[in-house]
């Protein structure tokens, strides 16, 4: 048996204590976003050499579900809380910034911050609610909602019921006809992803991951988890609007079975999931893993059901595998290359 | 002395996690009460989670009767004579006592000899067989924890270990199931116990382990380690900074 | 009168049907903790296999019933080996679980739609349309034969789950997963046997359902949700809970239908359903949350 000296043991418990404590890597880069953002600023003038406008049409695809998934994020990721009934506020955004750009002619990317406004103040409602329950109560809830919002939607005349309304067409010349919209959202996109950033390294970001961690425990030390949480839904809402906002009038119609399908959550749901849930460049690097696997199975094969089979099979293999994503899993090995760890 | 059960170098840990056990020992003598002793988060309730197959035995080994018990499922090494009655009772609340009897009784196969088991159980303690339709979740605290040291008795096992079994118990009941032990160890049943308070434990006990830091600091017959300075001014209260 | 006593009929007649399909799910999620939000699609796999030999060779669906059971049980069983079982050892279980379930969803959408497309379709044995009258109301009979057959169907699961070795050795890894696998149960085989009993049950719903309602591969994401309310509302992991709030809901449907015009008919369990996780997500009968 050991030789016994208490003061010895008592920092070898501290030392002991400290080792089962996991060690974060703190090294991080950023010029890498920083030069991805500027060579998509630049990007369009493509357009003077030829027609790239599918380019174009994908990499605004993208920066749009890079808003979403890194709003998503924010109350997925961060917070633990698994929303699969995002895609209300993308309905909510839209809606409420096409009904405007249908009536006073004023555009959605005008409106958008005040779209994204809106669906957040709904979002601090909504969350008032449904985060009293957690875990698979909160996702089913989540579920709940969107077949509540999507009766409703159809059911509005007002709003255009099912049929949805068709919205004007702007009159640039077709070469230019989408660069208000790249621009919109490219912007949203850095936007979105530069507050997950901010937020994560907040106060606040530090309490919603010690809500994720542990709720009770985090109730205990003083963080008002309640406030917390619904703050952070309605941060994650407000971004999802703010998409909403400008895809309708990028589409030039609103319509309930665009805004409010399933696929629209699930896609948000599965880009943090594969990317890495609750790390910054987790979002981005799923939205344009997804996008270009949707692109290559709709050109290949046509179908969207085989679309849907694709989405779940990825879903359910990242799931099982790669829990914690791409970003998630290259850093628990230490692998993570620098220049996409954004954390 | 020869040894019925022998843990050493266990290291364990939940899932992923980091290793709570690295290298715990622990020798188990036929007949007798042991008593392991160990601050708040020592990784005592771990090291019989470890033995009874609930986490997985990473390095090290644990040995009944000469052969190993590594990988194996609870409800295999429960087959072989090792009962384990968790920190938290593990009843079944909307069972009744004697449904929780029977669960008790699971690996029998044979109903008739079962049922003369839950039999001579609930002759033994009365309190059981006075309850016997009463949903287990109804019971007071120190008859949850009766009920739950007896049902292990059904299978008549060679070793029962006891994790805090006075945990949140009135002292007088505190007695009342140590008095329930010692029942058992009458019988033969060889036992290990995990208890916080270790002037208390040591004193139903036979010999004693201190666990600390996740190994094995010292071991000895339970006079001994009730009499060594170092160990009380660690583990029995002698310290004021203790924690 | 006539009207109300003739809604709550139609109401009651249907309960049934929704009871064999939450009971599998309440079922899943009492021994393994999972909700599995993918039952629904499953249970839509069950009626495919009652659709095809009816519409190809005019089999009768009742007796696709048996089959629809086996195939499902199968799936059931190496769906757990090859995803769930490993599972059971994340940290974050109930989290992943859900979201594995629903990817799981998607893919057997994704796979009934590739081989069948979205047309809608129904299975129409002669009973399906007929109808027994007692003075004014009707009873449609195929609600009626397929409420007593899952009736029937549930309450040998209530015998085998009170009375048999494995119904105890069920219910207690339903109470206490831990205390179960230490007194002897293994586990991992109870919750293996619990999934494709489970499944059984959505595949024979699905026999059932096939000539009760019209169905199309996502049409699922709709049930989930109907499905989640009764079960939810009678707590989760209770079967007989989730047979009240099946027979209550529907009743309750069906009025709000009749009363006030179909489309608010569904909304009626996506609203129960959201209310009750909210007010009492214990569910009726349930002392404490099991969905926490
Ligand atoms: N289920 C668990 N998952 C992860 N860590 C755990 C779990 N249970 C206990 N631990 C950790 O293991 C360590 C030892 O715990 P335990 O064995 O229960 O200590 P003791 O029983 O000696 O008080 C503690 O640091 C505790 O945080
Ligand atoms: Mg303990």
């Amino acid at each position: 048996m050991a030789e016994l000296a208490t003061d010895e043991i008592l920092a070898a418990r501290e030392r002991y204590n400290q080792s089962i404590a996991i060690a974060v890597n703190k090294k991080r880069s950023l010029w890498f976003p920083y030069l991805v953002l500027a060579l998509l600023l630049v990007l369009p003038a493509l357009q003077l050499i030829g027609n790239f406008n599918y380019v174009i049409h994908l990499t605004l695809f993208t920066a749009c579900y890079v808003v979403m998934a890194s709003g998503w994020n924010i109350l997925g990721g961060f917070t633990g809380y698994i929303s699969l009934g995002h895609n209300v506020f993308f309905a909510i955004g839209g809606y409420f910034a096409g009904m405007i750009f249908a009536r006073l002619d004023i555009s959605t990317i005008i409106i958008a911050p005040l779209a994204g406004l809106v669906a957040a103040v709904i979002g601090y409602c909504i969350g008032l609610v449904t985060l009293r329950v957690r875990g698979p109560s909160f996702i089913i809830s989540s579920l709940a909602l969107v077949m509540i919002f999507r009766i409703v939607f159809e059911n509005w005349e007002f709003i255009g019921g099912a049929a949805g309304l068709a919205l004007p067409v702007n009159d640039l010349p077709v070469q230019w006809a989408k660069l208000p919209y790249y621009y919109a959202f490219i912007v949203m996109a850095a936007i979105a992803v530069w507050v997950s950033y901010k937020i994560k390294h907040s106060k606040f970001g530090l309490g919603l991951r010690a809500i994720s961690k542990d709720e009770i425990k985090a109730e205990s030390s003083g963080i008002n988890t309640r406030l917390y949480k619904v703050l952070a839904f309605a941060v994650s809402a407000f971004f999802v609007g703010m998409a909403g906002a400008v895809w309708g009038e990028y589409l030039t119609y609103i319509r309930p079975n665009i805004f409010l399908i399933i696929l629209i959550s699930v896609n948000m749901v599965l880009m943090c999931v594969l990317g890495g849930k609750g790390t910054i460049a987790g979002p981005v690097i799923g939205a344009i893993l997804i996008i270009a696997f949707n692109e290559l199975f709709v050109a290949t094969l046509g179908a969207s059901e085989i679309n849907v089979l694709a989405t779940g099979l990825i879903m359910m293999l990242t799931l099982i595998f790669f829990p914690l994503g791409i970003v998630g899993t290259l850093a628990k090995h230490g692998k993570l290359p620098q220049f996409l760890n954004w954390d | 002395m020869s040894k019925l059960l022998e843990a050493t170098g266990v290291v364990a840990g939940y899932g992923d996690g980091p290793a709570i056990l690295n290298g715990a020992d622990l020798s188990v003598h036929p007949g007798k009460v042991h008593c392991i002793i160990g601050p708040n988060g020592a990784g005592k309730s771990t090291l019989l989670k470890a033995i009874v197959g609930m986490l997985k035995v990473r390095e090290g080994d644990v040995r009944y009767k000469g052969e190993s018990l590594k990988g194996l499922r609870p409800d295999q090494i429960l087959r072989k004579g090792i009962c384990f009655v968790p920190q938290e009772r593990a009843l079944f609340p909307k069972m009744t006592v004697r449904e929780n009897l029977r669960m008790g009784g699971y690996s029998i196969t044979d109903d008739s000899y079962l049922n003369n088991r839950i039999g001579e159980i609930e002759e033994q303690f009365p309190i059981l067989k006075e309850r016997h339709s009463q949903h287990a979740g109804t019971l007071s605290g120190g008859q949850q924890q009766i009920l739950s040291m007896a049902r292990t008795m059904i299978l008549k096992p060679e070793i029962v270990m006891l994790d805090e079994p006075s945990l949140g118990l009135a002292p007088k009941i505190v007695r009342e199931v140590f008095e329930v032990m010692q029942i058992m160890a009458k019988e033969g049943i060889t036992i290990i116990l995990v208890e916080q308070n270790a002037l208390m434990g040591l004193k139903y006990s036979d010999w004693g382990v201190v666990l600390d830091l996740g190994r094995s600091l010292f071991d000895g017959p339970a006079q001994e380690i009730l009499e060594d300075p170092r160990i009380q001014e660690l583990y029995l209260g002698g310290r004021k900074d203790k924690p | 009168m006539t009207l109300l006593i003739q809604t709550l009929i139609l109401g009651i007649a249907l309960g049934g049907v929704y009871a064999l399909m939450g009971s599998g799910l309440s079922l899943i999620f009492g021994v393994m903790r999972i909700v599995n939000l993918a039952h629904p699609s499953l249970i839509m796999i069950g009626a495919y296999v009652a659709y095809w030999p009816f519409r190809l060779s005019n089999i009768e669906p009742m007796f696709m019933l048996p089959v629809a059971a086996i195939i499902l049980a199968c799936i059931g069983a190496i769906l757990y080996r090859l995803v769930f079982e490993r599972e059971a050892r994340s940290a974050k279980y109930s989290e992943m679980t859900v979201l594995l379930t629903f990817a799981l969803a998607m893919v057997v959408e994704g796979m009934l739609g590739t081989a069948f497309t979205n047309t809608q379709r129904i299975t129409s044995p002669d009973y399906a349309t007929e109808a027994f009258f007692l003075a004014d109301i009707f009873i449609p009979k195929g609600q009626l034969y397929a409420s007593i057959i899952s009736i029937i169907i549930i309450s040998a699961l209530a015998l085998f789950l009170k009375y048999s070795r494995l119904g105890y050795a069920i219910r207690a890894t339903t109470e206490n997963r831990e205390a179960a696998e230490l007194l002897g149960v293994n586990v991992n085989r109870v919750g293996l046997i619990s999934f494709a009993i489970g499944l059984a049950l959505a595949g024979a719903a699905g026999a059932l359902v096939s000539f009760i309602f019209s169905f199309f591969p996502s049409k699922h994401w709709e049930w989930i949700v109907i499905l989640m309310s009764l079960v939810v509302l009678g707590g989760m992991g209770s079967i007989l809970g989730t047979v009240i709030g099946a027979f209550l809901l529907s009743a309750v449907a069906a009025l709000v239908g009749t009363y006030f015009g179909a489309t608010w008919s569904t909304l009626t369990f996506f609203i129960a359903l959201f209310v009750v996780l909210l007010v009492r997500p214990q569910g009726l009968f349930g002392e404490k949350p099991e969905l926490a």
